[in-house]
């Protein structure tokens, strides 16, 4: 508790500006966290903190922690209070009000604890990070050992990162490398085929269909006719004739339109 | 946008406010067939609200200032009010506020329903309601500087953070109770789901005698956020993180709200669309609803059985949008992901299996003798006070009235889809819980149809053209009422003010009279009950009055008080 801004009502350290600055552990309680992690062998009881969230994060910490997911299966189980837990976890930007109830949640807790950043907010201030009434994450404001990103993380991501909280990773997790052969290179999508008309196959598939199937299907359209040879219509009816989807047929005939039009053109 | 004479909707209530308030209407202008803004005289504003909220069965969905200081020399506020007596329309009446003397006329006194909304443009702009008997701050937190209003155009950088004061908060609780009391403070922190908030439960022996609150823990600054660093489409991004259950919806109103100021016309297909992840939501938001409402009747078999289930849906939207939150689907005139076969019969197999498996659930859940016996009669929301305060969703629905914006202000694709308007007259947890049930089942059978006659046509409209300071409001049917948007665009490809108000803000000032006359047992119950995603505390510290003498009581004692409802920690 230093700097100019002190005094008697505030309990946080603050820098030379009056910010407030995260607070730290001691190395005897760092050394007792890496013991704890070493040798836990029980459950881990868990407390939610949260900081200013949208209710995305806590929603699939519910999800987590019932039936389909079931972290309960692994010992860890989320509790009432943090005077109970050996896990904080902290979701939501960490707004101007919540600063100070976080804090007493996270002074709260017996040490040794360990603190984990849950969600796009929760790991960095997400799309608020820089906002007027939030600090920006949960690390500008207390020790983070884990992260787990996501907007918001999977209960199967929420899994993981207990398990990479608790060290329970190493035992389950059998690592590989990815090395890069030295001819290796990436391979250019529909190479034979004029990029002009690539793009504007693309985008007609895209605007029919949206970003993800409009993708697949222009894909599909100009694989047809890059490999196909057959002449442009004759193999788009050779194509449709089985179709059993009528919205696939419907977005492969109107490519096919602009396909008659370019060749034509 | 010109809205020609023929398809004026609304007509009739701009004739009647000229006839009866004459001078004091000063302009009429439509931005859509049935969204109509009505500039008048600062001074009658009290008269005009209350005249159209309660002769003309209006209701006060959303009001909001605006610093209109570039365009025009004012601030401005604005009172939207959802006109649903016989011509279903929207009218918004604006008035003027001189910048030098910057102060209107509390509306409250007359329409209690403009009390959160008063005291946010109090905070946000520093225009004084005069009139307003509650001077507490309500979305800034304590520690701000009074005169430091963020959503005034030349107070502040949208990312200006002034350093805290204190470390402690300075909220007064106001309490009505005439004899003395019991504290008991719940919160900000609550272990169940979300949002923190501040409860103050006055209570004698076990009985609530009144209720105050201190919400907005987590206001973020979101709409200077949308005017200062963000598009138009990055905005639907944003307004998806407004809530993280019904973020979808208020995306839909958002992008309403655009696409409604520039009068564009988006795709059927499009439309249709976007209906069905809106009911998507609606599904795994209800199970969540149940699941809860069973929790706390102490019925936790059926808590997990409702949460198994809920995945359902959860892989519903996730094989819909991919990613089990529905975010990040909407643009401004469209959306981004289109519906094929595949999808669509998996979806419908999805919701064969729903329906099998909740009818059973629901069974088991209303045939379950403890749900009724703590859920009939509790939490009364009065009709005089709903009609007073135009709280929206099952809470409203539950006291008797009608409203949906799905079938009052037709949007999407919700002009050609099935659905009833559930209502019920008992006013209580009860009705909400049953409620909540058929619309599910309304849901499924909405998704049903629309898959089966999505239209043709493309999911996008491109090529259309922003044009400066266009203006009107978007609105969706969230699972717990309705969301509405205002927004105005701006000359720097940016929006120059979005409005957002989510359904939870409406809820919330009823509360207090829902949990008046009932026991600190059913007060998680009562509060999970508007579905405000959250419910419960993580500690509970009772303050006898009268001994001066505190005992904390831990959360899991209040929260098994709740359920066993024996051995009361208040003894």
């Amino acid at each position: 508790m230093n700097g100019p801004m002190q005094t008697s009502n505030l309990i946080v350290p603050r820098d030379a500006n009056g910010m407030p600055v995260p607070l730290t552990e001691s190395e005897h309680i760092a050394a007792l966290k890496g013991k704890l992690l070493k040798d836990i062998q029980r459950s881990a009881y868990v407390y939610r903190v949260d900081c200013g969230g949208c209710n995305g994060c806590e929603i699939e910490i519910f999800a987590a922690i019932t039936p389909v997911f079931d972290a309960e299966r692994f010992g860890i189980k989320v509790v009432a209070s943090p005077r109970h837990a050996d896990i904080l976890l902290f979701t939501g930007a960490v707004t101007r009000a919540m600063r100070m109830p976080a804090l007493r949640a996270w002074q709260a807790a017996p040490d040794p604890k360990i603190s984990v950043s849950y969600g796009a907010c929760g790991c960095s201030g997400g799309i608020f990070h820089d906002l007027y009434c939030v600090w920006g994450g949960s690390d500008k404001i207390v020790p983070v050992d884990v992260y787990i990103p996501g907007c918001p993380p999977t209960p199967a991501a929420t899994l993981y990162g207990f398990a990479m909280a608790l060290g329970l990773l190493d035992q389950k997790l059998k690592g590989t490398h990815q090395v890069e052969d030295e001819h290796q290179r990436p391979t250019l999508p529909h190479p034979t085929i004029a990029l002009d008309v690539r793009v504007e196959i693309e985008r007609e598939a895209r605007r029919l269909a949206g970003y993800r199937s409009g993708r697949l299907i222009a894909d599909e359209f100009l694989t047809l006719v890059a490999e196909s040879e057959m002449p442009l219509d004759e193999c788009m009816k050779h194509r449709l004739s089985g179709e059993d989807d009528p919205r696939l047929a419907e977005i492969l005939t109107r490519l096919w339109d602009i396909g008659a039009g370019v060749g034509r053109g | 946008m010109t809205v020609s004479e023929q398809t004026k909707v609304g007509q009739n209530y701009v004739d009647g406010l000229r006839e009866r308030f004459g001078a004091a209407i000063l302009d009429a202008e439509w931005q859509t067939a049935d969204q109509v803004t009505v500039t008048i005289k600062l001074g009658s504003l009290p008269d005009v609200v209350e005249w159209l909220y309660y002769k003309q069965g209006g209701w006060l969905s959303v009001l909001f200032g605006n610093d209109e200081r570039p365009l025009n020399g004012h601030f401005a506020v604005y009172y939207v009010l959802s006109m649903e007596g016989i011509v279903k329309s929207w009218v918004v009446v604006r008035a003027l506020v001189e910048e030098h003397r910057p102060e209107f006329p509390s509306v409250t006194p007359r329409v209690p329903a403009a009390v959160w909304g008063e005291r946010e443009i109090r905070d946000m702009y520093g225009l004084v309601p005069v009139g307003l008997p509650d001077e507490r701050r309500l979305v800034l937190p304590d520690d701000w500087p009074d005169d430091l209003h963020p959503l005034r155009k030349d107070a502040m950088a949208y990312n200006q953070r002034p350093a805290p004061t204190s470390d402690s908060e300075t909220y007064t609780f106001v309490n009505d109770a005439t004899g003395s009391t019991r504290d008991v403070p719940l919160g900000p922190l609550h272990i169940t789901s979300d949002e923190p908030g501040h409860f103050r439960l006055f209570v004698d022996g076990e009985d609530i005698v009144d209720a105050d609150y201190r919400m907005f823990y987590v206001h973020r600054g979101m709409e200077k956020l949308a005017e200062t660093r963000m598009g138009y489409d990055e905005v639907t991004f944003l307004s998806d993180r407004v809530c993280g259950i019904c973020g979808f919806t208020h995306s839909v109103a958002y992008s309403s709200a655009v696409e409604n100021a520039l009068g564009l016309v988006v795709p059927p297909r499009a439309q249709a669309i976007r209906s069905v992840f809106l009911e998507v939501e609606r599904l795994h938001s209800h199970l969540l609803n149940l699941g809860l409402a069973s929790h706390f009747v102490g019925f936790d078999t059926g808590f997990m059985q409702f949460f198994r289930v809920r995945e359902k849906a959860m892989t519903m939207a996730e094989l819909l949008t991919g990613a089990r939150k529905t975010y990040g689907m909407n643009l401004i005139g469209g959306v981004r992901r289109d519906i094929m076969k595949a999808e669509r019969t998996r979806t419908l197999a999805l919701v064969a299996e729903l329906r099998v498996e909740v009818t059973q659930l629901v069974d088991m859940l209303l045939s379950t003798p403890n749900l009724r016996q703590r859920t009939a009669g509790v939490g009364i929301l009065d009709k005089k006070v709903a009609r007073d305060f135009s709280p929206v969703g099952p809470l409203v629905r539950a006291s008797g009235f009608k409203r949906d914006v799905r079938a009052d202000h037709v949007y999407a694709g919700y002009a050609s889809l099935p659905f009833d308007v559930h209502t019920e007259d008992s006013c209580d947890v009860l009705g909400r819980v049953l409620i909540r049930a058929r619309e599910f089942f309304d849901s499924l059978s909405i998704i049903e149809y629309a898959l089966d006659n999505l239209p043709a046509g493309p999911v996008l409209l491109e090529g259309f053209h922003y044009r400066p300071h266009q203006f009107a409001l978007g609105f969706a049917e969230a699972p717990r009422g309705e969301d509405i948007h205002w927004a105005m665009t701006g000359d720097n490809q940016k929006l120059y003010r979005w409005r957002c108000r989510a359904p939870t803000y409406a809820n919330w000032p009823p509360l207090r009279y829902m949990l008046r006359g009932n026991t600190v047992s059913d007060a998680p119950l009562i509060v999970a009950s508007i579905d405000p995603c959250y419910s419960c505390t993580d500690r509970v510290t009772l303050v006898d009055v009268k001994k001066n003498k505190s005992t904390t009581v831990p959360y899991k004692e209040i929260e098994r008080y709740g359920r066993e409802r024996k051995d009361s920690p208040l003894k």
